[in-house]
């Protein structure tokens, strides 16, 4: 979990701009048949952002996105994307927003050169600008040298850093990324983000979905999507103290399992959950169970090698709590 | 305008990429033209000749025996032995030694020379059906023959001048094909089963696998409008049916000889309207099958199968009952097979071959209509 959260990597003067939003929706709406997708989402994208999606598997992050790339028409509600109607005018926008998906999209067939070439067919790009744009990305993905290898034949981190450049080659104001770390290793996915600050400072708009909770450290912004609604938005300080109001303790054992039953039915325990390597149990803000409290506690129960420290709420945490309290 | 043809561009030389990558899909569309040519060509015979035929003379008189040379004397037949009883036919039928008994009943010279009509026994072994059905209609022209012959015998001898009757010199003739050349027969046929498959396999699947790829997603989204995606797919596509028709054209005249009597235009337009045809079948395909593994079963039973069987290209289409001649009128197939048949045998034109062309042409608009509509419209799901 990494915690500090690089705010002020985009400067204060950034977050004082006031531009238009990059993307602003108003009760966008998606049904099929009987469900509904996305409930009359509303949330505003400023400008240079990294705007974090965040929301469990089916819950309206992908269906979303189509909505916002013009691919899929929504049942109501508006969405403007860079200052245009995206629902009436998808064709005005489509040159100026990327997409990377999590299947990345590219040619296993085809070379690395090949399939940076396709796309910049795709988007009509001079030649000048390709040679530039082409020089970018393969320094960029760190494949100069590379530009003749078969697609299929480059490990995931790289094939997913050749679709980023891909993804960008018409150097596009604002981009949208649907689970672009999905399947890939920690380490991969560290110096990918790092790539995304790269374009964010180049003033690029991210639009990032992802399920990976300590994800969501890494923007700028999140809005969490529960079953097609927005249940929290905000800064991740925001977030944390807006919708936090319970303590937190961490709590490793050896025996997680049974120690994890005995905190979900434990008087004055909110809630209990797996988090990384340690259980997590939730208490209200106004509790009086302390550190040594609980480890007394859970020696009686049986567990008497547990450790017990107070921490402060991640935002899966949030999230998590966000959850438990729709149902 | 000039964007879109940029990024058609694009997606053809991707094609390309693709074909040139896929030494199998290569194979596949290229090759195995050729291979399927040379297999039908060689040996897919439908040319019956040589036919092994036992008789058996129970007359034993000069009528019988000057008969009988009739079909030592046809290249058709082939007289492998001479029976003296039934069991000889049963025996060289299961020894698969014969396949035609020829059985002149004792009284054959008799019942002619009194002038009632002959009664020969003609047995065929019908395990093979093509060659029996062949066999049958020379049996058949033979005994005609041989009977004009014996009318004309008994004219002579009676001092009348048939000419003069304006009795016709008895003639058979197979018209088209005098030799009955089953590969004259089968090529221009073939040519349409190739295409089908070609055209309708490939780009039913091409579609398909540009979806599990992502990569269709990830085209919604570019300026790419789905109406040059699916032309900048389906070109190569057409440019390869074509090199395909060419090539089976040249192979045809060259190796095999087919004649090529009629308007090469009128074939050229009709295989044409027939690539683009299957080409809207096979995107039709694309848009409504849900995997790649259905795509291409689908186009299997649509392209392959019709081509092959409802086309009149391997059985006749007045030989198949008539609610499977109803279902082959829904496949393209036996349209281009009489285009074909009727450009390369007859000598045929617009001016015959203009209903099929019609018929193509309307196909290929519908097809490609609806498949447009069906890629061109924005996803409402």
């Amino acid at each position: 979990m990494s915690e500090t959260v690089p705010e002020e990597r985009w400067g204060a003067e950034r977050s004082n701009e006031s531009r238009r939003p990059a993307i602003s929706v108003r009760g966008l709406t998606k049904t099929f048949g009987d469900f509904t997708a996305v409930d009359g989402i509303d949330f505003d994208v400023p400008r240079g952002e990294v705007f974090g999606f965040l929301g469990p598997n089916g819950s309206g992050k992908t269906t979303t996105i189509r909505m916002l790339t013009g691919t899929l028409r929504p049942n109501s509600g508006s969405a403007d994307v860079l200052g245009e109607d995206v629902v009436r005018h998808p064709d005005r926008v489509q040159r100026r927003i990327g997409y990377m998906s999590q299947k990345f999209s590219l040619f296993e067939d085809m070379t690395v050169d090949e399939n940076l070439k396709f796309y910049a067919g795709v988007y009509d790009l001079p030649a000048a600008r390709f040679a530039a744009q082409r020089q970018y990305v393969l320094e960029m993905a760190d494949l100069v040298g590379r530009e003749n290898e078969l697609t299929r034949d480059l490990s995931v981190g790289w094939r997913q850093r050749l679709a980023l450049g891909a993804a960008t080659i018409h150097e596009p104001e604002l981009l949208f990324l649907d689970e672009p770390t999905s399947g890939v290793d920690p380490v991969a996915r560290r110096q990918f983000w790092d790539l995304l600050y790269d374009l964010a400072s180049r003033g690029v708009t991210l639009f990032v979905t992802t399920h990976y909770m300590d994800e969501a450290a890494h923007c700028n912004r999140l809005a969490f999507i529960y079953r097609g609604r927005i249940i929290a938005e905000g800064s991740p300080a925001e977030i944390r103290s807006d919708h936090m109001d319970q303590r937190i303790f961490a709590i490793t054992t050896s025996r997680a399992d049974p120690a994890l039953q005995w905190l979900e039915t434990a008087p004055g325990i909110d809630e209990a959950y797996l988090s990384g390597a340690s259980l997590h149990a939730v208490v209200p803000a106004d509790s009086s169970l302390s550190e040594a409290g609980l480890r007394d506690r859970l020696a009686t129960a049986g567990f008497a090698d547990a450790q017990v420290t107070e921490v402060d709420p991640t935002i899966e945490d949030v999230f998590v709590n966000l959850v438990s309290r729709q149902r | 305008m000039r964007q879109a043809l940029v990024r058609i561009g694009a997606i053809v030389r991707k094609e390309f990429r693709h074909l040139g990558r896929d030494p199998r899909m290569l194979l596949a569309v290229v090759i195995t033209p050729v291979i399927q040519l040379l297999l039908f060509a060689y040996a897919i015979s439908f040319d019956v000749d040589h036919v092994p035929t036992i008789v058996i003379d129970f007359d034993k008189s000069p009528s019988s025996q000057r008969y009988l040379r009739q079909y030592e004397a046809s290249p058709f037949f082939e007289v492998v032995a001479r029976g003296s009883s039934l069991a000889d036919v049963d025996s060289a039928f299961d020894h698969n030694t014969a396949r035609v008994a020829i059985v002149i009943p004792s009284g054959f010279a008799r019942s002619l020379a009194g002038s009632e009509s002959a009664q020969v026994a003609v047995m065929i072994d019908g395990s093979e059906p093509n060659a029996a059905k062949v066999s049958q209609a020379y049996a058949v022209a033979l005994n005609q023959l041989y009977g004009q012959q014996l009318t004309r015998d008994w004219a002579d001898a009676q001092g009348m001048d048939l000419s003069s009757l304006g009795l016709l010199e008895p003639r058979i003739r197979t018209w088209y094909n005098p030799e009955r050349r089953s590969s004259d027969f089968l090529i221009p046929g073939l040519m349409a089963v190739i295409i089908a498959i070609v055209t309708v396999q490939q780009t039913a699947v091409t579609l398909v696998r540009e979806r599990d790829l992502g990569t269709q997603e990830q085209l919604e989204v570019s300026p790419m409008r789905r109406i040059e995606l699916m032309i900048g797919k389906l070109l190569p596509w057409t440019l390869i049916a074509f090199l395909d028709v060419a090539l089976i054209t040249v192979l045809g005249r060259t190796l095999f000889g087919v004649p090529l009597r009629g308007a090469a235009p009128a074939f050229a337009l009709g295989a044409m309207l027939f690539v683009f045809a299957s080409l809207g079948m096979g995107l039709l395909i694309s848009a409504l099958a849900p995997t790649l593994d259905s795509a291409n079963m689908i186009a299997l039973l649509v392209a392959f199968l019709p081509s092959f069987l409802l086309s009149g290209f391997a059985f006749a289409l007045d030989q198949i009952p008539v609610w499977l001649q109803w279902i082959s009128y829904g496949f393209p197939a036996r349209y281009m097979v009489t285009i074909a048949r009727g450009v390369f045998l007859k000598g045929a034109g617009f001016t015959e071959l203009w209903p099929e062309m019609a018929a193509l042409a309307l196909y290929a608009l519908v097809m490609l209509l609806i498949s447009a509509v069906l890629y061109g419209r924005r996803s409402s799901r």
